[in-house]
C-alpha cells in the first residue's frame, strides 16, 4: 500500500459553513499577526476550497520513511478478552517514531516554514509528544528547533526533554528568561509551574524576536486537522469491512478528526458509512465536547491568536492535572465542534481511574503500552463493544504509545 | 438592478465620518462606481479587519437610521448589516432597504451563524421585490453553494480573505477559480484588501464579474477628488 497522495478537507463537505476566525476589539489585529509567525502555506490551507489537498512529494516521502502507512491491525487478543464476538481493529499510530500522531503535521508545517526561508521553527509544548514531534521533524530537514515546554513537565517527563534534545532541539522550561512575558511570570511568582498558554506566548514572542523563525502549532487549527487525515485516507484503504463505530480520543481534536473525518466526509456525501457511528471521547479533566459552550474564543491561553467559534471551557480555564497530559485543553477544532453540535459526532467523557484501567487490559491483551491519552479510546472501545451486537465492527485509533509515561503507570496493580 | 459585469464597486459605512461627509461621498463614488455598499453602523462588526471597524465605531448615526439619511439608487446600492443585530428584525431591515431604494441586503453572518434564517431572509427579500444576495468564504461547503443558486441571487459575495482590508498569503486566483466553478453563472463578487488596479485585474482574470473596495478608502472619503482618482485608478485594472 501507498502513502495517500491527498489530505481530505472536510470543511467544504460540511451541512453549515464554518464561521470564520475573528479579531478581538481591544488589541491589535491578531489575523494580521499570524501572518508573521506562521508558514504562508499553512494559512492558504486554512482557507482552502479544494476538498483534496495534494501532498508534496517531499512529504510523502518522509512519511514513507518514518513508517507511514502505519499499521491497521484486528485486536484479537482484546476480542478474546471481551469474548462476545465483536470485531476490534484499531490504527496505531504510536508505530510512528516520535511515538504519536503529532509527526503527521510536524513534517509538513516544517517542510513549509522552509519554503519560507526559515532557520529555525519555534514551539510550545504540554506533556511533549508535540514538541518530541518538532524535534525529529527538524532534524529530519536540517533545521533548529526550540521548544517551549511548561516548566511543570520540563522537570517532570525528563524522557521526553532527553529525546527532544538528542533531535537536537533546544528546550526551555516555560515561563523562561528569553521573553518578556517568560521573565514577568517569574518575577511576579518565582516557582511559577508554567502553562501551556504561556508557553504559546513566550513561543510567538520568541518568533517575532529574531529573523528566520517561525511558529507552528500543535492541534485545533484547520490545516492541522487537514494534515492528520493522512490517518484516515490510509484507513479508508486498509479497511476489510465498514465499521459500525469509530472511536478516538480528543484533546484539540486534531487525532480524532484525522482518523474519523475522511469517513464522517464520505457518510456527508452519501458515499458509504450510513449505519457508522462516531464517539469523540475526551477526559473530564477538560470536557468541551459534554459541557462546552459553542462560541468565539481564543486558542490559546494569552489570547495572541484570532479568535475561532468551537466548543469551549473558556481559554483560561485550568483543567486539573492528569495522566493523560495530552487532553488538557480548553476548546476542540471548530469543524469537529461543528460536528457534534449537529449531532453527526457524538462525544462522551471519562475519569482517569477508568481508563488507566482499560490501557492495562489493552496492554495486557495486545502487548503495546498505550498513551494514557490515546487509552480513552480503548475504555470507550471496551464499553461499547459490551453493550453491541454480536458481528458489529468497532475501529479506534491508537494515537500514541506510553512507553514514556512512566508516572501513569506507575500505580499499576 | 443588475451589477455591471465586470464591475467596480465601493464601501462606505453609513454617515461615518459624519453625516455630510458620507452623503458628499456617496454622491461622488456613483459618479465612478458600478455599485455602492454601504454599511448599517453597528457596534459589533465582527468579521471587519480594525480600519472598517473604526468607521462603524465613529459614525455619526448607528443602526438604521444611519442608512435612512437619503434615497439611494443611481447607482445600484446594497445594505450590509449583521444578523446578530436584527436576529428578531430581519422584516425592518429589508423594508428600510426597499424604502431607501437599495437592491439588497447583505448580511455577512447568514450562513456562518444563521443559517436557520436563510429561509426567511428569502422569503422576507421576495416580499419586498428584492433579489437575495449571500456572503460565501472560500470553503464554504460546496453543497450549500449550489442551494444558494438555486435561490437565483443578485450575486454571491466571495470573501477574499478572513477579515477586511488584511491581506493573508492564500492562492485567491486558484480560490476564485474554485468558486466560479459552483456558482455557475450567477454573479461572482469578490471583496477584501483590493487596494491596487493589478489586484481588480487579477480578481476579475480569475474569474470575478466584480470588485469592491472598502478599506483602502477610508482614509481618502472626506476628499473628493483623491476618493475620484483612486477609484479612476483602480478602474484601470478592468478588463
Amino acid at each position: 500500500m501507498n502513502v495517500p497522495h491527498y489530505w481530505y478537507n472536510i470543511n467544504v463537505d460540511l451541512l453549515k459553513p464554518l464561521p470564520p476566525p475573528i479579531d478581538p476589539y481591544e488589541t491589535d489585529s491578531r489575523i494580521a499577526l499570524l501572518m508573521r509567525i506562521l508558514p504562508s502555506e499553512l494559512l492558504d490551507q486554512e482557507f482552502t476550497p479544494l476538498r483534496y489537498v495534494p501532498i508534496p512529494e517531499e512529504i510523502r516521502e518522509l512519511y514513507e520513511r518514518m513508517g507511514r502507512p502505519t499499521p491497521f491491525k484486528r485486536a484479537h487478543g482484546l476480542e478474546r478478552a471481551l469474548g462476545n464476538g465483536i470485531r476490534i481493529y484499531y490504527k496505531f499510530e504510536g508505530a510512528l517514531p516520535a511515538g504519536s500522531h503529532k509527526l503527521n503535521t510536524a513534517i509538513p508545517q516544517v517542510h513549509y516554514a522552509m519554503r519560507d526561508g526559515a532557520k529555525e521553527v519555534v514551539t510550545e509544548t504540554g506533556a511533549g509528544q508535540w514538541g518530541l514531534a518538532v524535534s525529529l521533524a527538524a532534524a529530519l530537514m536540517g533545521v533548529k528547533a526550540t521548544v517551549f515546554m511548561t516548566k511543570n513537565s520540563y522537570l517532570n517527563k525528563t524522557h521526553r526533554v532527553l529525546f527532544m534534545k538528542t533531535y537536537g532541539a533546544d528546550v526551555y522550561p516555560s515561563p523562561s528568561e528569553l521573553t518578556r512575558y517568560g521573565r514577568e511570570a517569574i518575577k511576579s511568582r518565582p516557582d511559577h509551574p508554567g502553562s501551556l498558554g504561556l508557553a504559546i506566548t513566550e513561543a510567538i514572542e520568541f518568533t517575532l524576536g529574531g529573523e528566520g523563525r517561525k511558529y507552528i502549532p500543535g492541534s485545533v487549527l484547520g490545516f492541522v486537522v487537514l494534515h492528520q487525515t493522512v490517518i484516515g485516507q490510509e484507513v479508508l484503504q486498509q479497511m476489510p469491512e465498514e465499521p459500525d463505530l469509530v472511536i478516538g480520543c480528543v484533546g484539540g481534536g486534531s487525532n480524532f478528526s484525522g482518523f474519523s473525518f475522511p469517513m464522517i466526509g464520505a457518510r456527508l456525501r452519501n458515499e458509504g458509512f450510513e449505519k457508522t457511528r462516531f464517539l469523540a471521547v475526551e477526559s473530564m479533566a477538560a470536557p468541551k465536547l459534554t459541557s462546552g459552550k459553542y462560541m468565539y474564543d481564543f486558542p490559546d491561553t494569552g489570547g495572541l491568536l484570532p479568535m475561532i467559534k468551537m466548543l469551549t471551557l473558556g481559554h483560561d480555564y485550568v483543567p486539573p492535572p492528569t495522566h493523560a497530559a495530552g487532553l488538557r485543553y480548553h476548546g476542540a477544532a471548530p469543524s469537529l465542534s461543528m460536528l457534534v453540535r449537529e449531532g453527526i459526532v457524538e462525544a462522551r467523557a471519562y475519569g482517569q481511574e477508568e481508563v488507566m484501567e482499560a490501557a492495562r487490559l489493552f496492554a495486557r491483551t495486545e502487548g503495546i503500552i498505550p498513551a494514557p491519552e490515546s487509552a480513552h479510546a480503548i475504555k470507550a472501545a471496551i464499553d461499547e463493544a459490551r453493550r453491541m451486537p454480536r458481528d458489529s465492527v468497532i475501529f479506534f485509533n491508537l494515537s500514541g504509545h506510553g512507553l514514556l509515561d512512566v508516572d501513569a503507570y506507575s500505580n499499576t496493580r | 438592478m443588475e451589477i455591471r459585469r465586470p464591475g467596480i464597486g465601493a464601501y462606505v459605512t453609513a454617515t461615518y465620518p459624519s453625516k455630510n461627509d458620507f452623503l458628499n461621498a456617496v454622491r461622488c463614488l456613483s459618479e465612478v462606481s458600478d455599485f455602492l455598499e454601504v454599511g448599517i453602523p453597528t457596534n459589533n462588526p465582527k468579521y471587519d479587519g480594525p480600519v472598517i471597524r473604526k468607521t462603524h465605531f465613529a459614525s455619526e448615526l448607528k443602526g438604521l437610521d444611519a442608512v435612512n439619511v437619503t434615497r439611494y439608487g443611481k447607482v445600484p446600492t446594497i445594505l450590509m448589516g449583521y444578523v446578530e443585530d436584527y436576529v428578531n428584525n430581519l422584516e425592518l431591515v429589508i423594508k428600510t432597504a426597499s424604502e431607501v431604494g437599495a437592491s439588497s441586503v447583505l448580511l455577512p453572518d447568514l450562513l456562518f451563524e444563521h443559517l436557520d434564517k436563510l429561509e426567511e431572509y428569502v422569503m422576507a427579500m421576495r416580499n419586498h421585490s428584492l433579489r437575495p444576495v449571500f456572503f460565501i468564504s472560500s470553503n464554504t461547503p460546496h453543497r450549500l453553494v449550489s442551494v444558494l443558486v438555486k435561490y437565483e441571487p443578485l450575486f454571491i459575495y466571495l470573501g477574499l480573505y478572513a477579515a477586511t482590508g488584511i491581506k493573508l498569503p492564500l492562492y485567491i486566483e486558484r480560490n476564485i477559480k474554485e468558486v466560479r466553478k459552483l456558482v455557475d453563472n450567477v454573479t461572482l463578487i469578490a471583496g477584501f484588501a483590493i487596494n491596487t488596479p493589478e489586484m481588480v485585474k487579477l480578481v476579475i482574470g480569475a474569474g470575478a464579474d466584480a470588485v469592491v473596495v472598502g478599506t483602502a478608502l477610508v482614509d481618502k472619503l472626506t476628499n473628493q477628488r483623491a476618493c475620484m482618482e483612486f477609484m479612476l485608478s483602480l478602474r484601470g485594472g478592468l478588463p
